[in-house]
């Protein structure tokens, strides 16, 4: 069963003179939680967009659920055909659109049948608990909601994985206490495999999953496996 | 609490004393004096069939230039603003000439193509044009050739400021086609929108090109009124209908763009994404509106002026009138300049809604179409007394430069100095620097590409006014628009056409040294 795997193989990004990323390779199981902590500008954010088809590696491999999806300096399958979910750190947000039309987009765009399209909405703002929001606009939500609706845009087409680029960052310690907590439940509830970048060690104890500790553009270390993660799931 | 600054009172104060005299009341006294009679203005504006026919072609001269601009102009900024392409700022400005050259001059390129006498007659054989040359549809084509750069720019401009992060978080579920379509695109709608009502507005307001191709709108009618039947009672009266849709279409155009107008790109430090596959496509449209909106009218009129016996001799024969234009449109650029630094500084530092309104103001002001400046100058500086010292003198030409120009100048200051931080004004104070010595030493010199660029643009607009210019020029003067507008009839076309050249020569050269400054300002 490969479905939902992440294997990075050797893989480096450089922008102009800054090697963002050095030779990185990391395994992660399905439905396991990475945590990669880091210092700001250790390569983590890059490493997420590298596994998003946001930026083409230009050497090494990017493979998900037993899919080569990206190899040096090309992207072999698309972003929107990797089956992933994005949490930015500014959350990205569409003003234009209300909280159920950042949804909608999600689901019209990977042809989920119109008659399903308001029930899938629905129950993934439930699981957030904002199903009352979802005729408001962004602007009109409290940094929390706009949190909430963020993650709910990531899972709404249930993806197979789910990518997150310090999603608390903007928040304030209370409410960043209790989204953890809240995302931790969450990852129980729809087991997707998750790759949460932060320099916040609390957000990293707070998952309860492997830890991956980067500095200037390598992994330096990886912490123990906690999950059901199994090493023949890897390509 | 601020400390009160009598110098910055002082001096913002006399700038809105001018600004008010000059830009305001000419408008206002044309209000006035059409209201003055509420029945006749009811029976002109409702009644009369034939105001009701002036009403719609204007209207329709209005929305079809927006629309056909705003067609070519929106596909064109998106390739600016997202396709890597090598000479982007030779090929932008190449695409922005057709709007920085007086819009009669291209009409005229338009006439010397398709008249029965033009260049496609004679290369073909043919009559294709010549039914369709003077027409309401040519001087839409015309008018939409000025004003596409105007759509250009601010779609290029609303595109890249467009947040990276947005178009990403949709590129994770659908194809880049689909992300522009249904995210960048309605993000850059209300600027897009905003542009298109700038341009019905100054399509409305355009005299020269309806002028030239015999179109009958209201601007063409209250210059007949004024000129040829000396009734100005009627010219005031017919100004009515054209400033209430200018200022109703300008005011939603202001309030659309909200506080866009004063401000300009946002740094986010992320490149927007680039649409490579586009290349190929971006190259061969961009070449084809190249040649036929800028390339085809300049050989047009160069074809025409290798006819004339001599070139020197037909421009001998206006030296004054261009001498008239170069030193009036320097002269008029900066008093421009002078006053609307004060402006546009009282602007940048005004509070959210103040400022809105100002622009509302400022908006407006510039739409009001040139006629109409023409007809209210005139009613207020043709009397006895005082004011009249300045009728009947070159200084008429200033007062129509100030009424028309220094509402645009004063919102390019003002996004200039919004960008200068309060925090360098208060620092200039605690080191115990007045407001007059921070103003000269701090802020004007970090906005001094934004007055040259206050400068160019005002000289360039003044350099082909027309609308109010033919309407107060003092007997026996002229400027070069003038000399070109009047003479089209009785002179031969190689004469007309050789001036025509002149003066897209006069324009376009000191927008490329501010273009060539610029960059190389950026790159630093």
């Amino acid at each position: 069963m490969t479905s939902g795997t992440i294997a990075i193989r050797n893989v480096s990004k450089r922008f102009g003179g800054h090697q963002a990323l050095a030779g990185v390779s990391l395994d992660v199981g399905a439905g396991e939680v990475v945590v990669i902590l880091g210092p700001s500008g250790c390569g983590k954010t890059t490493l997420l967009r590298v596994v998003a088809g946001l930026e083409v590696p230009d050497r090494g491999e990017i493979w998900l659920s037993g899919t080569n999806v990206a190899d040096a300096g090309r992207n072999i399958v698309p972003p929107h055909e990797r089956s992933v979910g994005f949490v930015f750190q500014d959350l990205a947000l569409w003003p234009h659109l209300t909280v159920r039309g950042n949804l909608e987009f999600v689901l019209e765009s990977r042809r989920v049948p119109r008659a399903e399209r308001a029930a899938r909405a629905r129950d993934t703002l439930a699981l957030v608990r904002i199903e009352k929001l979802d005729d408001r606009y962004p602007h009109q939500l409290s940094g929390g909601e706009q949190q909430r609706v963020a993650l709910a845009r990531a899972l709404v087409a249930r993806p197979r994985v789910l990518l997150l680029d310090e999603p608390l960052s903007s928040l304030d310690p209370e409410l960043r206490a209790t989204l953890r907590a809240e995302l931790a439940q969450l990852h129980r509830e729809v087991q997707v495999t998750t790759l949460y970048v932060t320099h916040d060690s609390d957000d990293a104890a707070a998952l309860d999953g492997r830890v991956v500790r980067m500095r200037e553009g390598t992994i330096v270390d990886i912490g123990q496996d906690r999950t059901k993660s199994r090493a023949a799931d890897f390509p | 609490m601020r400390r009160p600054q009598p110098a910055r009172t002082a001096v913002i104060g006399m700038a809105l004393a001018i600004f008010v005299v000059c830009a305001v009341a000419p408008v206002a006294h044309l209000l006035f004096a059409s209201l003055g009679d509420a029945r006749a203005v009811y029976a002109t504006v409702l009644l009369d069939a034939r105001q009701r026919g002036l009403l719609y072609n204007t209207t329709l001269l209005g929305t079809a230039s927006a629309l056909f601009a705003t067609a070519v102009g929106v596909p064109l900024g998106i390739v600016l603003a997202r396709v890597p392409l090598r000479g982007k700022a030779l090929l932008r400005l190449a695409l922005a000439a057709p709007a920085l050259l007086p819009p009669y001059v291209v009409g005229l390129a338009w006439v010397y193509l398709g008249s029965s006498s033009g260049v496609l007659h004679a290369l073909t054989g043919h009559d294709f044009l010549s039914t369709w040359t003077y027409s309401l549809s040519g001087a839409v084509l015309v008018l939409a050739v000025v004003f596409y750069p105007l759509s250009m720019l601010t779609t290029e401009a609303v595109m890249r400021r467009i947040d990276r992060r947005l178009e990403e978080a949709a590129l994770i579920d659908a194809p880049l086609r689909s992300v522009m379509r249904r995210i960048s695109l309605p993000l850059a709608a209300p600027g897009i929108l905003a542009t298109a009502l700038v341009i019905f507005v100054l399509a409305v307001s355009e005299f020269g090109v309806p002028g030239l191709l015999r179109v009958r709108v209201y601007t063409t009618e209250v210059f007949t009124a004024f000129a040829a039947l000396y009734d100005f009672a009627r010219a005031t009266l017919l100004s009515l209908p054209l400033l209430v849709l200018s200022a109703a279409v300008a005011s939603a155009a202001a309030v659309l763009f909200g506080d866009r107008l004063v401000t300009s790109r946002r740094r986010t430090g992320l490149v927007p994404l680039p649409l490579v596959a586009w290349r190929r496509p971006a190259r061969v449209a961009i070449l084809a509106v190249i040649v036929v909106a800028l390339g085809l009218p300049a050989a047009i009129l160069f074809g025409e002026a290798l006819g004339a016996r001599s070139v020197a001799a037909a421009l001998t024969g206006s030296g004054r009138a261009m001498m008239n234009s170069l030193t009036l449109s320097a002269t008029g650029a900066t008093v421009v300049v002078a006053v609307a630094v004060w402006l546009g500084y009282a602007r940048a530092r005004a509070g959210r809604r103040a400022g809105q309104a100002a622009d509302i103001v400022l908006v407006v002001l510039f739409a009001v179409p040139s006629t109409i400046v023409g007809v209210g100058l005139i009613g207020i500086w043709n009397r006895p007394g005082l004011a009249g010292l300045a009728y009947a003198t070159d200084a008429m030409f200033l007062l129509a430069y100030l009424a028309r120009f220094l509402p645009i100048a004063v919102l390019i200051l003002a996004a200039a100095m919004r960008y200068v931080p309060a925090s360098h004004e208060e620092a200039a104070a605690v080191s115990g620097a007045g407001w007059l010595r921070t103003m000269a030493r701090i802020v004007v010199p970090q906005t001094w590409l934004g007055v040259a660029t206050a400068w160019v643009i005002t000289f360039v607009l003044a350099f082909g006014e027309l609308g109010v210019s033919i309407l107060v020029a003092p007997p026996g003067e002229s400027t070069l628009p003038i000399r070109i507008y009047t003479i089209i009839a009785n002179t031969p076309a190689s004469n007309v056409a050789s001036l025509a050249l002149f003066q897209a020569l006069v324009i376009l050269a000191p927008l490329c040294v501010l273009a060539a400054v610029g960059s190389r300002w950026a790159l630093r």
